[in-house]
């Protein structure tokens, strides 16, 4: 039983820097969850609390059922991969792996089998009478990983790990790191500011930002419906689009109003909260892939048009961005590689009104996903 | 392409030439230490010939007639205690003052750094007064007066190289299951060799070669170090003997220049390659 409970956690520094805000969290047995936000956003202050490297100022961490904050690093029965993979540089790739057994005093046969055995998983078995400086990041990457691994630990817990390596190493990483995680059934969680990174490995996320848990769901519920303004704008790249408008509502139904232009709401969409919106500044997100810049879908569907002005048009190769400048905005349109859209273009723009966000203008919390 | 080849012929003239006058010393210590008594006086920048040449005879003279291999014994007691003791110590206090976040890490830091400016000369009346009375003038007492005068320096240094070392390394073996005595012996001790062996040799160097500090505490009744019996000599009188000095200095000198040529390669190298990303 690997589950992690983290109940009402604060960390605050000495000079009353709070690092981690009432902070909770339910991870389940053999879940990968992901703790991502910009940095100094707390996650790795909350990773380094359920690993035992900081202590927790208030609050309670449980694994399984027991109470860990006042149990040491060395018996939470957890390990960690760490950014820089923190080998002893003084040791080979063998000694590195089976240090941590070593110190717990088990026998050197069952050392060196379940040393072998992480190594052949990871296939670093060639490299194991090697001392780090003689491997590669990637390698080095791996032993970090079998270091974790031969402990057979309940909780995995990784701090960025992908992110000293280049991208195409960090790409097939990711899926060895997804697949691992099957493999080994246990309890992952992982500490990443890459958004990339979140939404292709975790079975749910947690958005932090300030300290501050802003939304724990599935990769595709935090993109589809984001909490407020901030989840919205983090996750998704290009980021979302945001526009200030004013919420409301005539007899063909709920609209937002910005620079002049009317944009309807389609009825199945509005929800009863809007009524306390009606005249109100909102913010309206915008998905740049929701954004249509073909005549067919444009006149289709008349009331979502904006004119605009393309300042710069990105080929990507499987799709184009379009920089769009409205009113004092610039907005970001993902549209299809065969788009006739160039930069200097004037035209209508046509926005798809039944997957946009609208979020409260002060608070940023959303009103309608 | 050519004037850089002259540039380069005449730097290396004159650092031939430099490396030449700073090993000359020694040379003329060498060959004079093989030339009678009377022709060291007379010229002492010739080299020995079959008119000055008398072997061996000044060795054996220092080893017999002054108790050289006693002092050596002491000598090499006195610094290898004290360099261990200031390896130890003072790597141990440097990594705790640069890891603790207290209040009171940098106060030390700075006692320590304060002890290498206060000049030797305005202690060392009191040091040997001291140095008496806790009866400290002995071998085993002079450890511990070298552990206080080479801990700045040594805690400087040792600092420095701790603060290099990831803080990763040590929260790795703390998950692991070390502690912190088992972290520094298991993990922070052997990735601070290449910093060992720069506070080792000079350390070792400035205790081997030290005469005020052990002539000032040591009962000389009972010990002398080799820098003691070589100033002893001179003798009262005037009396001289020059030929025993010449072979005693190039004895007490050959053990410094073995081990540093030993120990040289080991300073740049740095362990802990490969510990981290790079």
């Amino acid at each position: 039983m690997a589950s992690i409970s983290v109940r009402h956690v604060y960390k605050t520094y000495p000079g009353d820097v709070t690092a981690v805000k009432d902070c909770n969290l339910e991870i389940a047995d053999k879940e990968f969850l992901i703790l991502v936000g910009p940095s100094g956003c707390g996650k790795s202050t909350t990773l380094r609390m359920i690993a035992g490297l900081e202590e927790i100022s208030e609050g309670e961490i449980y694994i399984g059922d027991r109470l860990i904050n006042n149990v040491p690093a060395k018996d939470r029965d957890i390990a960690m991969v760490f950014q820089n993979y923190a080998l002893y540089p003084h040791m080979t790739v063998y000694k590195n792996m089976g240090f941590a057994l070593e110190m717990r005093k088990t026998p050197m046969d069952e050392i060196d089998r379940r040393v072998r055995e992480a190594a052949k998983i990871l296939d670093i078995e060639h490299l194991l009478d090697r001392k780090p400086k003689a491997l590669s990041g990637g390698q080095r990457q791996r032993v970090a990983l079998g270091r974790a691994m031969v402990r057979n630990p309940a909780v995995f817990l990784l701090d960025e790990p992908l992110s000293n390596l280049d991208a195409k190493l960090r790409a097939s990483m990711r899926t060895e790191l997804t697949k691992l995680h099957k493999k080994l059934g246990t309890t992952f969680v992982y500490v990443t500011h890459d958004q990339v990174e979140a939404m292709t490995m975790g079975d749910r996320i947690v958005v932090m930002h300030n300290g501050v848990v802003q939304q724990v769901d599935t990769p595709q519920k935090l993109y589809d419906a984001p909490c407020n303004v901030f989840v919205a704008g983090f996750i998704g790249s290009p980021q979302m689009n945001f526009l200030d408008a004013v919420l409301n509502k005539d007899g063909k139904g709920w609209y937002v109003e910005m620079n002049g232009d009317r944009l309807y709401i389609p009825e199945a969409k509005a929800t009863e909260g809007l009524n306390a919106y009606v005249g109100r500044g909102i913010k309206l997100g915008v998905r740049p892939e929701d954004i249509y810049d073909d005549e067919a879908f444009a006149s289709a569907n008349p009331d979502w048009t904006l004119d605009v002005s393309i300042d710069v048009s990105e080929p990507m190769g499987s799709e184009v961005f379009l920089y769009l400048h409205y009113g004092e905005s610039t907005l970001t349109a993902r549209v299809s590689p065969r788009t006739t859209s160039k930069a200097g273009d004037r035209l209508s723009v046509a926005i798809d009104m039944s997957r946009v966000h609208l979020f409260d203008a002060e608070s940023e919390d959303a009103i309608l996903n | 392409m050519n004037n850089k080849k002259a540039t380069r012929g005449i730097a290396s003239l004159l650092l031939a030439l430099a490396s030449i006058v700073y090993v000359s010393p020694l040379f003329i210590i060498l060959f004079n230490s093989f030339k009678s008594r009377t022709y060291i006086n007379l010229k002492p920048f010739s080299l020995p010939n079959s008119e000055t040449w008398v072997g061996l005879e000044n060795y054996i003279a220092g080893i017999d007639d002054y108790g050289f291999l006693d002092s050596v014994g002491w000598t090499l007691m006195i610094t290898v205690g004290s360099v261990l003791a200031i390896l130890l110590f003072c790597s141990m206090f440097a990594w705790f003052i640069t890891r603790a976040k207290a209040w009171y890490s940098r106060l030390l830091f700075m006692l320590c750094i304060f002890s290498m400016v206060v000049p030797f000369q305005m202690v060392m009346f009191t040091l040997s007064k001291t140095a008496d009375t806790l009866r400290l003038n002995t071998p085993w007492g002079i450890i511990i007066i070298y552990l206080g005068f080479g801990a700045g320096l040594a805690v400087f240094l040792f600092c420095g190289f701790v603060k290099s070392i990831p803080l990763e390394i040590e929260e790795a073996a703390t998950i692991d299951g070390c502690g912190p005595i088992s972290t520094f012996f298991r993990i922070v001790l052997p990735i601070m060799q290449p910093a060992y062996i720069t506070v080792g040799i000079l350390q070792t160097m400035w205790i081997w070669n030290d005469f005020l500090l052990p002539y000032l505490v040591l009962d000389q009744r009972h010990y002398k170090t080799i820098s003691m019996v070589i100033q002893m000599m001179r003798g009262s009188f005037g009396r001289v003997d020059m030929g025993a000095i010449m072979a005693c200095l190039v004895m007490a000198v050959i053990p410094m220049i073995v081990f540093y040529l030993a120990a040289q390669k080991h300073i740049i190298e740095g362990v802990a390659a490969g510990a981290v990303k790079g």
